[in-house]
C-alpha cells in the first residue's frame, strides 16, 4: 500500500520523548485499502485525545491539593502523548505529514516531531530505493507473428507528492500486477512489439525495444501524474515460442550450413586453382626444357656434321666409302642376315622364319643360308611388310624421342 | 470535582468524536442533510458536522483504475481477437458521481466497464487484425475514450486514459499462427540452404574456369616454347646441311640405318649385288 500509517507512537514505553524518540514512529505496515476506514478510526480517536488534551491544561488551572495531583497526573499523561510526535526518517526515505488527514509538509530524513496520532500522521516513503516490475508473455508482432519477451522495468520516484496523491496504487511491489506501472509496461511493450516484425526484434532493433517502451512508457506516467520515473527498461529475453523454435533453430542451423557451403567451395577452390597452377608450371618448364633440348641437338647435330663434313670434302671418295662401309658393318653384325641370290640358283627358296625369328638367340652367328631364289616373289613381300611395321615403329621412336 | 472533569472531558471526547470530521489528502467528501447533497468538494483536513443530521460520504480523488478482464472482440473480416485493456479514471464531479451510482464504486466500474466494451467492439469492427495489432493501437484507443466521455460525464466520471494491455488471437488461431511461422521458417531455411549451394557451386565453378584457363593459356605458352625450339633447331641444322645437300642425305642415311637397323633379332634378306658385297664374289669388285 502506498500509505502506512505509522502507529508505533501508540505503544511507545513511558519516557523521556528525547531519548525514546528514535524508536518512535516506525512504520508498523498495518495497512489497509480502504481509506474511509483510516479516517474513520482517525476520528473517534481525535475525539478522545482532545479531550485529554483539555483535561490536562483545566488540571494546572485549578489549585486544590486533589486539583494539583489530578494536574500532575494530567500533565504527565500530556507529556507522555506528545513524546509520541518523535519520528525518524531513514535516509533513504522521506516522510510526509498530514494534519487531520490533509497534506501538510515533506519532512527530511532525520529525528522530526509531529503532534502524536490524531492530529498529525506521518508516512514514510524510500524514495531512492531502485524499484522493478517485470512482465513475461506471449505477444503479437507487427508481422502478426507471436513472440515470447520478458522485461524488466527499473524505477524510481522523482516525486513524492505526485506518488502519493495522484494515482491508486502506483505500483506495488508485494503483487507487481496491480500496479498501475506494470500495467503501463505492459502496454508499452505490447505496443512497441506491435510495431516491430519478428524478425527485427529479434535481431537488429533488439536494443530498441527496451528504450521504446522506456519512452512508451514514461509519456503515460507522466500523464497520469504517477511521479514515477522509468531508468532502465531491460529486454532480458526475446525468444520464439517453444512450439516453434524447432524451426527457427534451423534456420540458424540452415545459415551455417550457408556458410559451410561456401567454406567447402571455396576449399575446393583453393584446391583446384593451385593445382592447375603447378601443372602449368609444369607444362611451361617442360616447355622450355624441350626447346633448350632441341635446340641443343640441332646445334650438336650440325655442329658435327659440319666438322665431319669439312674433312669430307678433303677426301670424299675415301671418306665415304669408309663411312658407308662401317655403318654397314654395324647393321650386319647383329641382325640375321638372308643372303638371297637372285640371278643364279633355285626358283625355290623356304625361309623358316618362325624358327629363325624364335631361335635368333642360337643362331646369332648369323649362318647364311642359302636360298633358292624360287620364293622370291613371296619373300620380296614378306620383306617390304616388315619394312613398313619397322619404319613406323621407328618413327614413333624418333618422336617419343623428342 | 473529579467527576466533574471526567464528565467534561468525556463531553468534549464526545464532541469530537460526533460534531468533526477529516477528509484525507486522497480524498474528497460530500455531506448530506437527510440524504440531501448540501456540500461537495469538501478539502482534506477537519471539518464539523451535525451528528444525526449530517452524514458524510468520502471519494477517492485519485486515478483509478478499471482493468478489464480479456473478452472476444470481432475485427472487420469476422475474425476475433482477445483483447485486455484497462481504463484510468476519476471521480470528477462528486455529486454527480454520487447521485448517478449511489457513491458505489463497483457499480460505476461495471457501468464503465460495459461502456468501454460497447465502445471496443464498434472500434473493433472497422479494422482488420493488422490494423488493430499494429499502427492504429493508440487511436483505438484515444477515439474510444472520447467517445466514451460523455456517457462517462453523466456518471461524474472522466477518463483518463484507456490502454490494451494485450491483444491476442484465441487459442486455436495462435495454433494456425504457430504452424504459419513453422512453415515461413522452413522455407527460409530452404532458402539459406539453396543459396548457399547456389554460391558453393558458382565459387567451384569459378575455380574451374580459373583452373582449365590456367592450365590453356600454359599449353598455349608451352607449344609457343616448342615451336620457337622447333623453328630455331630446324633453322641450325638447314643452315648447315644445305652447305652439301648430298652428303648430308649420305649421312643422314646411315645414320638412320645404324639407328633402325642391325638389331640382334632383325631378319635381313641381302642380294649379293649390294655395294656392300662389292668385295664378297670377287677380290676385283667386278
Amino acid at each position: 500500500m502506498p500509505w502506512n500509517e505509522p502507529g508505533g507512537g501508540d505503544k511507545d514505553p513511558w519516557g523521556k520523548g528525547k531519548s525514546s524518540g528514535n524508536s518512535n514512529g516506525k512504520p508498523t505496515g498495518s495497512a489497509t485499502d480502504n481509506i474511509e476506514d483510516i479516517t474513520r478510526k482517525m476520528n473517534e480517536k481525535l475525539g478522545g485525545l482532545f479531550g485529554k488534551k483539555k483535561t490536562g491544561s483545566d488540571g494546572s488551572g485549578n489549585g486544590g491539593p486533589s486539583a494539583a495531583a489530578l494536574g500532575g497526573i494530567g500533565a504527565v499523561i500530556l507529556i507522555g502523548w506528545l513524546a509520541t510526535g518523535f519520528y525518524t526518517i531513514d535516509a533513504a526515505e522521506n516522510g510526509v505529514e498530514f494534519r487531520f488527514g490533509a497534506f501538510n509538509k515533506i519532512t527530511e530524513p532525520g529525528l522530526h516531531w509531529k503532534f502524536p496520532k490524531p492530529i498529525d500522521s506521518v508516512e514514510k516513503v524510500n524514495i531512492d530505493k531502485q524499484r522493478k516490475v517485470e512482465d513475461r508473455m506471449h505477444m503479437l508482432t507487427q508481422d502478426e507473428n507471436i513472440i515470447d519477451l520478458q522485461v524488466t522495468a527499473h524505477y524510481k520516484i522523482k516525486s513524492i507528492k505526485d506518488y502519493l496523491f495522484n494515482v491508486y496504487l502506483p505500483d506495488l511491489e508485494s503483487n507487481q500486477q496491480r500496479g498501475t506501472i506494470f500495467q503501463v509496461m505492459r502496454s508499452a511493450l505490447r505496443e512497441v512489439a506491435g510495431k516491430n516484425t519478428l524478425d527485427s526484434i529479434l535481431t537488429e532493433n533488439r536494443s530498441l525495444i527496451g528504450t521504446e517502451t522506456l519512452k512508451g512508457m514514461q509519456t503515460v506516467l507522466d500523464k497520469y501524474g504517477s511521479g514515477l520515473e522509468v531508468v532502465k527498461v531491460n529486454l532480458d529475453d526475446a525468444a520464439v515460442p517453444k512450439e516453434v523454435k524447432q524451426a527457427f533453430d534451423d534456420v540458424n542451423k540452415a545459415q551455417e550450413d550457408l556458410v559451410r557451403y561456401k567454406h567447402e567451395a571455396e576449399a575446393y577452390a583453393e584446391a583446384v586453382v593451385p593445382v592447375a597452377e603447378g601443372k602449368a608450371s609444369r607444362l611451361l618448364e617442360a616447355a622450355e626444357a624441350y626447346k633448350s633440348q632441341i635446340i641443343s641437338k640441332a646445334e650438336g647435330d650440325a655442329s658435327r656434321f659440319s666438322q665431319l663434313m669439312a674433312e669430307y670434302q678433303k677426301a670424299p671418295d675415301v671418306t665415304r666409302n669408309r663411312l658407308y662401309l662401317e655403318t654397314i658393318e654395324e647393321v650386319y653384325q647383329n641382325s640375321t642376315k638372308v643372303m638371297v641370290d637372285t640371278k643364279s640358283g633355285n626358283n625355290l627358296l623356304y625361309l623358316p622364319l618362325n624358327q629363325l625369328g624364335n631361335d635368333n638367340s642360337k643362331e646369332k652367328s648369323s649362318d647364311f643360308n642359302p636360298i633358292t631364289s624360287g620364293a622370291v616373289e613371296a619373300l620380296r613381300n614378306q620383306r617390304e611388310q616388315q619394312q613398313k611395321v619397322r619404319s613406323s615403329n621407328t618413327r614413333s621412336g624418333v618422336r617419343e624421342g623428342r | 470535582m473529579k467527576n466533574i472533569i471526567i464528565i467534561i472531558v468525556a463531553l468534549i471526547a464526545v464532541f469530537f468524536a460526533t460534531f468533526t470530521y477529516t477528509v484525507d489528502e486522497r480524498e474528497t467528501a460530500i455531506k448530506l442533510k437527510f440524504n440531501e447533497i448540501v456540500e461537495t468538494d469538501i478539502k482534506p483536513g477537519l471539518h464539523f458536522k451535525l451528528p444525526m443530521v449530517n452524514s458524510i460520504r468520502k471519494f477517492p480523488t485519485l486515478i483509478l483504475t478499471l482493468d478489464a478482464k480479456p473478452d472476444d472482440f470481432l475485427t472487420n473480416k469476422k475474425k476475433s481477437l482477445v483483447v485486455d485493456f484497462f481504463v484510468k479514471w476519476r471521480i470528477a464531479n462528486v455529486s454527480d458521481f454520487y447521485r448517478a451510482t449511489q457513491g458505489n464504486l463497483s457499480r460505476a466500474q461495471n457501468r464503465l466497464e460495459s461502456i468501454m466494451k460497447d465502445g471496443l467492439r464498434n472500434e473493433f469492427s472497422t479494422r482488420t487484425i493488422h490494423e488493430a495489432i499494429t499502427g492504429e493501437r493508440g487511436e483505438i484507443m484515444d477515439s474510444m475514450r472520447d467517445k466514451a466521455a460523455e456517457t462517462a460525464a453523466r456518471l461524474g466520471i472522466e477518463i483518463i486514459d484507456t490502454r490494451v494491455s494485450m491483444i491476442d488471437f484465441p487459442p486455436t488461431a495462435t495454433l494456425s499462427v504457430y504452424a504459419r511461422m513453422e512453415s515461413e521458417r522452413i522455407r527460409v531455411a530452404q532458402e539459406f540452404r539453396s543459396k548457399g549451394k547456389a554460391a558453393g557451386e558458382k565459387i567451384r565453378a569459378v575455380a574451374d574456369r580459373e583452373a582449365t584457363i590456367i592450365e590453356a593459356n600454359a599449353y598455349r605458352d608451352a607449344e609457343k616454347l616448342r615451336g620457337e625450339g622447333d623453328a630455331k633447331s630446324a633453322n641450325v641444322s638447314a643452315s648447315a646441311f644445305q652447305k652439301d645437300a648430298e652428303f648430308y642425305a649420305f649421312y643422314r642415311s646411315l645414320s638412320a640405318y645404324r639407328k633402325s637397323l642391325g638389331k640382334s633379332g632383325d631378319i635381313m634378306v641381302v642380294e649379293p649385288d649390294a655395294d656392300f658385297f662389292k668385295y664378297f664374289k670377287n677380290q676385283s669388285g667386278q
